[in-house]
């Protein structure tokens, strides 16, 4: 059936009746209207009963489908933030330092004089989550196969998430801000916890406690430009669309990666597997770009991903192959390739 | 109307039961958004009307069963929420459920139809009609979220849930 159908009567009049019982002033003169509306054609109670039907399945719904309706219709209004302009303007160039340590932790750290910042670079293997605390005392959770550089000034704590995610426990200093660049998005935090996670163009940052400021790097001559997000928000920038989009997400779900789960919702399957490769002893290729469209919601355990790859023709119309250097995703209508 | 002091017989409730039983029920589902609980509220009321000894003064005793059963349903809606908020902290670090993509497939395809039927209607509608009717959240809260009067937040609910139900009939049959 099409929206654009003449709409019935009767289900319309029982949907009006459904929301007015259960406003809050709904009284007895209320209710013996309802009775006499009810009385007036047996169809009327029957459609009211149709309502309550639908309205229970639709309360009752599994955790995973609920969020996922929320998220996709549930919008939070951005609110600008007008006082933050100040803190773009970064302090001047300073000399670099870079110290690239691949699969291991820097342990030692620089102190240099005023204006000169060092920059230090973590990374870390696939399947491989890493914990360590910066010179602030801010800790860091790193996630598998991700680049953190970090370079502390006096004026400014910036650190750059150049790949895959990364989650922060912020010491907070009104003085030295700490900035975190997640491709074209920059978020400050305002006494905060966040996590940070980047695949490619697109950008998710999730609030699990405090709140943080976000601003699009290419836009930042605007100041309504910047928007805060608080815990319990994400924000999500999908350089497709080249917008953000603020939802919800329980902070343990976001952080879910540092106990060996990935947690997605609504995600295209690229975006998916793409962070999943993070974790996958085997990596996982899509073959096919129409496949990339599909979108996933679910968890996935890192010590079960083959599993969850077996799984993968049951819900999407894919193809599975494994072949010498990893696992192939196809569409079948592409056969013979 | 003149009151009238009634004394309430068992012939009197099995009366009420007949005649209003099915819409009490549906009254009180739509109250709770739970048919069992709907029913167990329904029974307390008659109860509550055989053993009512004061011989109250009411000039209905439909108007009076409905009194009452309402009242039962917003002690029963205090109680559930704060079980909720009990369950809510106790859940806080338990993970989802779901670890395969295959058990999730079923809830996909159940909630596919709504999500169609949301998605073709204006942003505002779909938005008011999550939060309340998905999402639990009372009138006055979406109004407050969505800055909107509580009234347009009812009209948005009611028009989002006449067009999902005329949806899935479609797909399901009638």
């Amino acid at each position: 059936m099409r929206f654009n159908e003449q709409q019935d009567p009767v289900l319309r009049a029982a949907a009006d009746w459904w929301v007015r019982l259960r406003a809050a002033g709904a009284d007895g003169e209320v209710i013996e209207q309802w009775l006499a509306w009810t009385g007036e054609d047996e169809r009327n109670l029957q459609a009211f009963e149709r309502m309550n039907e639908l309205a229970e399945r639709l309360g009752t719904l599994d955790k995973v489908s609920r969020q996922g309706l929320i998220r996709a219709f549930v919008r939070f209004a951005p609110t600008p933030v007008p006082a933050l302009r100040r803190w773009f303007p970064l302090a001047a160039a300073a000399s670099i330092a870079a110290v690239v340590l691949s699969g291991a932790l820097y342990i030692g750290w620089t102190h240099f004089a005023a204006d000169v910042a060092t920059q230090v670079v973590y990374q870390s293997g696939v399947a491989q989550n890493r914990e360590f605390s910066l010179p602030d005392g801010t800790k860091v959770a790193l996630g598998a196969a991700s680049r953190l550089s970090v370079k502390y000034s006096n004026a400014q704590r910036s650190v750059e998430v150049s790949d895959g995610e990364a989650y922060f426990e912020v010491v907070h200093d009104n003085q030295r801000p700490f900035v975190v660049t997640v491709g074209n998005m920059t978020v400050r935090d305002i006494g905060t916890a966040f996590d940070v996670r980047r695949t490619g163009g697109r950008v998710t940052i999730a609030v699990t406690q405090g709140r943080v400021a976000i601003a699009d790097q290419r836009l930042q001559a605007r100041p309504h430009n910047t928007l805060e997000a608080i815990a319990g928000q994400r924000v999500s920038y999908d350089p497709d669309a080249s917008r953000l989009l603020v939802d919800i997400e329980a902070p343990a779900q976001a952080t879910a990666w540092r106990h060996n789960r990935l947690e997605f919702i609504d995600e295209p399957l690229g975006v998916v597997i793409a962070n999943l490769n993070r974790y996958a002893g085997r990596p996982v290729r899509v073959a096919d770009a129409d496949l990339n469209a599909l979108t996933y919601t679910g968890t996935i355990r890192t010590d079960a991903i083959d599993d969850w790859v077996g799984a993968l023709p049951q819900v999407f119309p894919l193809r599975v192959s494994k072949e010498a250097n990893g696992v192939v995703l196809s569409d079948p209508k592409h056969a013979f390739r | 109307m003149n009151a009238v002091t009634l004394s309430v017989h068992v012939s009197d409730i099995e009366r009420l039961f007949r005649e209003h039983n099915r819409a009490l029920i549906a009254f009180l589902q739509c109250r709770l958004n739970s048919l069992s609980d709907a029913q167990e509220v329904a029974q307390e009321a008659y109860l509550r009307m055989l053993t009512m000894d004061d011989r109250e003064q009411v000039d209905s005793l439909r108007g009076y069963l409905f009194k009452v059963a309402g009242n039962l349903a917003i002690d029963r809606l205090r109680k559930r929420k704060v079980r909720s908020d009990f369950a809510a902290v106790q859940s806080q670090d338990e993970p989802m459920d779901e670890y395969r993509p295959d058990h999730h497939a079923m809830a996909v395809e159940q909630v596919a139809g709504v999500r169609q039927a949301l998605s073709e209607l204006p942003a505002k509608t779909s938005q008011a009609f999550v939060m309340h009717v998905i999402e639990g959240r009372d009138f006055s809260h979406v109004a407050q979220t969505m800055k909107l009067s509580e009234r347009m937040v009812r009209y948005h609910v009611a028009n989002a849930l006449a067009r999902c139900r005329a949806y899935v009939d479609g797909k399901e049959g009638p």
